[in-house]
Formats: structure tokens, sequence, C-alpha cells
């Protein structure tokens, strides 16, 4: 009989899409860095025993530093041991030992709860030093608490050495030096519990292009390594235990993206033309400057949005230097050529800038950030100002300020840019003295303001993403809410035409950035709302791009004509799906409404 | 019994590298008692010999210290950790 061999059912999960395509492999669990523990009551007759396994795990925790910081000297030089030599004087530091040893006996606790407890309380002292650098000191002690931890649950951490071919990297979240290490050849695909569209996991994946589903909840607690694993990172899903009908149909559905592939490849110089002969400029949504390969994979019209942000995320300080930002825009310059790249000022909050004295915000999206931190931390936007305007000097760059609600924003931040120019002039440094400025139109007061706001920029950029968040009051990260987050709404497709029309009207370009540009439905809409100009991840930009080539701009324009006059989003949907097929594209058939 | 009072220079404070370093040159005087105190309100002692104890002074640059030193070799222990923080334990 085998009756004892557990039939296993399979199991589909749900997580955030960051990177499309199907992988199938087997699950390599990297640890969550901060670990899980559980806490046990001991009898008393267990105690001396438990502070003796205490003992041992600090040992071997001790034997393990000791490699790696013999590793570390001899690969790197001495200066760089320094840390671990730190961490190893924490491990036999008597004063923690004891106090852990005494954790165990009076609360009759497991030697994990007691690690965890007690360093919790000294995280908690350091935690009020007033000194930032001695204060950041705290995540070494973290970083030894979860050593011995590892060790006493007999969970080490497997080194991503022992990859295996054809992995999915399964975990809560990926630290970036974790994701450093991969060895992409090996790596399929990446799930990870928390995240989303702009964590670190999701930038990499779509930097090297492979399927990533983040937001997975529990999923470290329902999958095994060496389990077979599936994923959609189109669609968002995660599949466990897959059927054997499951198995076949995802095969198939990666052979047949293998094949897309290859027709990408071949299409690639194709120009993006509809059927009517009207060009539409297909742009690449780039976060980090290492991405600038995938653009070219993908033969993009330019950078139609450079995200600051990752270059303040990296930077120690939060402040990346003049020199830093010049050197990246610089670069971005010279890979784009004559496209040109807009880049935008940074859209951060102050803790991300690590500014002294800035206190949380109950509600940072709606707060000081973006434009409004611009303007009050005048400094760091001059100098994030001046390292672009020398940056232009090689090449086209344009610059993108986010976040406007108003147009004096937008005038006081032009001062300060002819300031910059001033200045630079009278040092003698080269720049570009006529660059141009464009405008987020991402609030709903951007949207009404938007023939003023016109007046004031060179052109719009429309960030579709916060736009529907603000304009339908719906938190996307909010799982009660987010299907509230809806494109198909008539009110967003409304506040598409204004500033479309604003736009045609005074005579400046608008670019789409947001994600219904990489929306093969949504974006017969903005096609048909009078939009020609589309920037998205470059991985989507084959898709959009067979996408034009086969409708008629005619057609979606009365399509969008149509749905501008209907009164709810699923009447909008419905029409939309029931009309795709019509505008006369077997590729349409595939796209769907979504 | 030897005690001195010094001023921390070097531009981090005694942050994990620089008392690493304390640390382990406190410790290599196995006879001597090695406790560091603030020169200030909170007078806030630790044993030299104690990374945790020695980190939460949370010395900063310009904190003055006084280091008391008892044992067999006082001396030459007072001598070789004065000159480390002189010395800006090596960083500058």
């Amino acid at each position: 009989m085998r009756g004892s061999i557990r039939k296993s059912h399979e199991e589909r999960l749900e997580g955030i899409g960051v990177c499309p395509g199907v992988a199938i492999g087997n699950a390599f669990l990297v640890d969550d860095p901060r670990g899980r523990v559980v806490r046990v009551f001991l009898p008393k007759e267990r105690l001396e025993s438990e502070i003796l396994r205490f003992r041992e795990a600090a040992r071997a925790a001790q034997a393990q530093v000791k490699v790696d910081i013999e590793r570390v000297r001899t690969a790197l030089g001495s200066d760089h041991a320094y840390i671990l030599e730190a961490h190893l004087l924490m491990l036999q530091d008597r004063t923690l030992g004891r106090q852990i040893e005494n954790f165990i006996r009076v609360n009759h606790a497991n030697a994990e709860w007691a690690v965890r407890d007690v360093t919790q309380h000294l995280l908690e002292v350091y935690g009020q030093i007033e000194d930032e650098y001695l204060r950041e000191r705290g995540s070494d002690i973290e970083d030894v608490a979860h050593r011995i931890i590892k060790i006493l649950s007999g969970k080490e951490q497997r080194s991503l050495n022992e990859l295996a071919d054809n992995s999915i990297i399964v975990a809560d979240d990926l630290l970036p030096s974790v994701t450093a290490d991969l060895d992409p050849r090996k790596v399929l695909g990446f799930v990870t519990g928390i995240g989303g569209w702009t964590s670190h996991t999701a930038i990499i994946a779509r930097s090297v292009n492979i399927p990533a589903v983040v937001g997975v909840r529990d999923i470290t607690e329902r999958v095994r390594s060496g389990e077979t694993v599936i994923i959609d990172g189109s669609a968002g899903t995660v599949i466990l235990n897959p059927s054997p009908e499951t198995l076949l149909f995802y095969t198939e559905e990666r052979q047949r993206q293998r094949q897309q592939a290859l027709y990408d490849i071949e299409e690639r110089e194709l120009p993006p033309i509809t059927l009517d002969n009207q060009e539409i400029r297909l742009r690449a949504n780039i976060e980090l400057i290492e991405e600038i390969d995938t653009y070219q994979r993908f033969n993009a019209a330019g950078v139609g949005l450079y995200r600051s942000e990752f270059l303040y995320s990296q930077a120690e300080t939060g402040q990346p230097t003049e020199e830093e930002q010049y050197e990246a825009y610089k670069f971005l310059a010279g890979m784009v050529g004559d496209e040109g790249a807009v880049v935008r000022t940074f859209d951060l909050g102050g803790d991300k800038l690590h500014l002294e004295g800035f206190k949380a915000e109950r509600n940072p999206a709606i707060g000081m950030r973006a434009i409004r931190l611009s303007l009050s931390v005048e400094p760091v936007f001059r100098t994030q100002v001046r390292a672009i305007l020398r940056a232009a000097a090689h090449g086209d760059l344009k610059i993108l300020l986010p976040f406007i609600t108003n147009v004096d924003e937008v005038r006081r931040a032009k001062k300060i840019i002819a300031d910059v120019k001033r200045q630079l002039a009278s040092e003698g440094v080269a720049h570009k003295e006529n660059i141009e400025l464009g405008v987020m139109i991402e609030v709903p007061a951007a949207v009404m303001m938007a023939e003023a706001l016109a007046r004031e920029s060179d052109f719009f950029s429309l960030g579709t993403n916060d736009l529907i968040q603000s304009l339908l009051a719906v938190d996307r990260g909010n799982e009660n809410v987010s299907s509230l987050f809806d494109p198909m709404h008539p009110a967003v497709l409304r506040a598409i035409k204004m500033v479309s029309d604003a736009a045609a009207k005074m005579q400046i370009p608008v670019n789409v950035c947001g994600e219904m540009a990489s929306n093969p439905a949504q974006v017969i809409l903005l096609l048909g709302l009078g939009l020609r100009d589309l920037s998205m991840t470059p991985g989507a930009i084959p898709a959009i791009r067979r996408l034009v080539r086969s409708i008629k701009l005619a057609d979606a324009e009365t399509l969008a004509a149509y749905v501008l006059s209907l009164d709810t989003p699923a009447a909008v949907r419905h029409y939309v799906q029931t009309h795709l097929n019509d505008l006369g594209s077997e590729l349409l058939a595939a796209a769907h409404a979504g | 019994m030897q005690q001195r009072t010094v001023t921390i220079t070097n531009r981090l404070g005694l942050h994990a590298r620089a008392a690493a370093k304390l640390v382990k040159l406190a410790a290599s005087y196995r006879k001597s008692r090695v406790t560091l105190a603030r020169s200030d309100a909170s007078h806030q002692t630790a044993d030299a010999k104690s990374i945790f104890s020695v980190l939460l002074l949370a010395a900063t640059q310009n904190t003055l210290i006084e280091i008391t030193v008892e044992g067999p070799d006082e001396d030459l222990a007072m001598e070789a950790l004065c000159r480390l923080i002189a010395d800006k334990f090596g960083e500058e």
C-alpha cells in the first residue's frame, strides 16, 4: 500500500507580479535575517542543560565568526574585518552571556527566547543613544543574536554557493547583499513574502529580466527547499505542489514565452506605428542605472522616467554627493544618446534623506515629500539640480518635478534652477543652459490646473499610479480596498482626457509613465484619449509595440470617445473587453482588459 | 591605582571598530581591572573589557572619559590605552 504517502494538493498563492514571465524550478529558501523565535516554558530540571545548550551555541558562533574574519582578511584586508572583530567580542562578552543565562533560569525560558529577549532589551537601550552613527551599531547586536539563534534552532543559513541550477529563490525579504551574491545563471525566479513594485527584489528582477512575484504572505512557511514551484510573474501567481496538468500547462506557456522572446528580438527594430500610420513613442522607465541594459535590449526610444530615488537609498548618508549624482546622470545621458532621458528629482520623504530632527509622519504619502521637501531643504535640491545641469552638457537630459499640486511650486523650483545656472556660469562650470523642465501630473489638483501648469513648463508626465490612488481615494497597499484601484474608472479616464486636452491646447507634449502604459487594453484607451508617448518598464515594450502595430488609431479614438460616456468602471471594462476583438487583431484577444 | 582623564578625538567616537580595538587592548591586561567613566553629569561607567558596556557609553567625538586601571600591570595598561585614544584608534 502506498497510502502512507501524503498526497499534497496544488496550492495557488497571489502576490504582486513585478517582472513578467513563467518560471518553473526548485524552491531555494533564503532565511529571513530577522528570524522567528518560539517561546517555550521549560521545567526546572531542564534549565541547566538549556544553559549548556546556549553556551555551546555561543562557542559555535564564535568559531564561525573567526572563520569569517580569516576569510575577509585574506580577501579584502584586515581593515574590512573590524565589524566581525566587534561581533566576536560581543560573543565573548561575559556581560551578555551572564544576562542570557540568568534569563533562562529566572524565566524558565528556552535559549532562543532568552537570546532574543536580552538582545532586544540591549537594542532598546541602544535606541536611546543620541549619536546616530553609534546608535546604528544596534544592527550589529541584531546580527550577533541572529547568528546564535540560527545555530540553536539548527537552521544554519544555507550558503548561496550551494545554489543548484534551476532555483527559485524564496524569502520573506531579500537583503541587497544577498541578491548581489546570487548567480543569475542559476536563478529562474524570485518569490518574496513582503515588498512591492519598487522593492529591491523587484528592481533586481527586472534588471536581469527574471520572473518575480513579491508580497506573497507567509510564503516561507508554506514551501520547503527543493519543492517544485511555478511562478507566473505576469499574473502575480505562485503555485505550490502543481498537479501534472498545471505543470504541463505552464511548461507549454513557458515554451510559448521563449518563442515570443525570439520574436521580440526579431521585432525590436520595427517602428511602433499604427495601421493608420501614427507613430507612437515607446520609452523606458528606469530605476537603476544598471537597468540601462534592458533599455537597449527592448529598443526603447529614450528614457521617459529615470527615478533618481535609488541614488539616495544607495548612498550611506541618504544623500549622494554632487559628484556621485553627476557621474550617474552623465552615464545615463551617454547611454541614451539623442533619444534623451527625463530625470525626475527625488520623490522621497525626509526619513529617507536621513534629515536631522525629521519626525516620522502619520501619513507620509500626503506629507512632506518630493517637491515639497525639495523646496524646504533647498541645499539638497540644489545639489541635485547642479548635478543634472552639469551632466546635461554631455547629452539630452530633462528635469521632471514630482508631486506638483500648485503652480507656485513650479515657479519656485524654476527660480532655484535659474539661480543654480547662474552660479555654475560664474564658476565657469560646463552645464546645459536651456534645459527642459517638466511637471508630473499625479494629483487631482494638477489635473484641474493643467492649463496653468502647462504655461510654466515644457512637458507633462502623467503618473497614473499615484493619480488613480488619490483620485479614487484608494490605498493600493490596503488589501481591503485595493480592488477599488481601477484604471478603468470613468473618473480616471476623464482626468486623463482633461490632461491630454490641456496639453494639446497649450501645445506641450505629454508622456504617460504609470503602469497603465504597459497594459495593452489600457494603452488602447490612452491612445484613444489622445496620448502618443508612453513610458513603461522595459520588459513591456515588445507587447505594446506589437499592439500599436496591430490597431488603427481611429478605432481606439472611437472606443475611448464611447467609454467616456459610460458611468461605472464595470461598464467601461465590459465595453472594452467585448470590443477588443472587433478592433481586428488576434493579438488583442490575448491582451484582455486587466 | 592609576587614573587619567582623556578626550575622545577621533571623528566617529567610540564606534564599533574603535570600541573593538579598545576592548581587545584592555583585555590583554588580564590581571588589571579597567573602567571607563564619562566625565559629565551622568558619570556613567563602563567595564573596558566588555564591548557592550563600552558601546553603551556612547562616547562621541570630544567626550571626556576618565580611565581607571587597578592591578599589577596598571602602568603599562594606562600608557597603552592613552596612546590608542590619542592615536585616534589609528583611524585618521
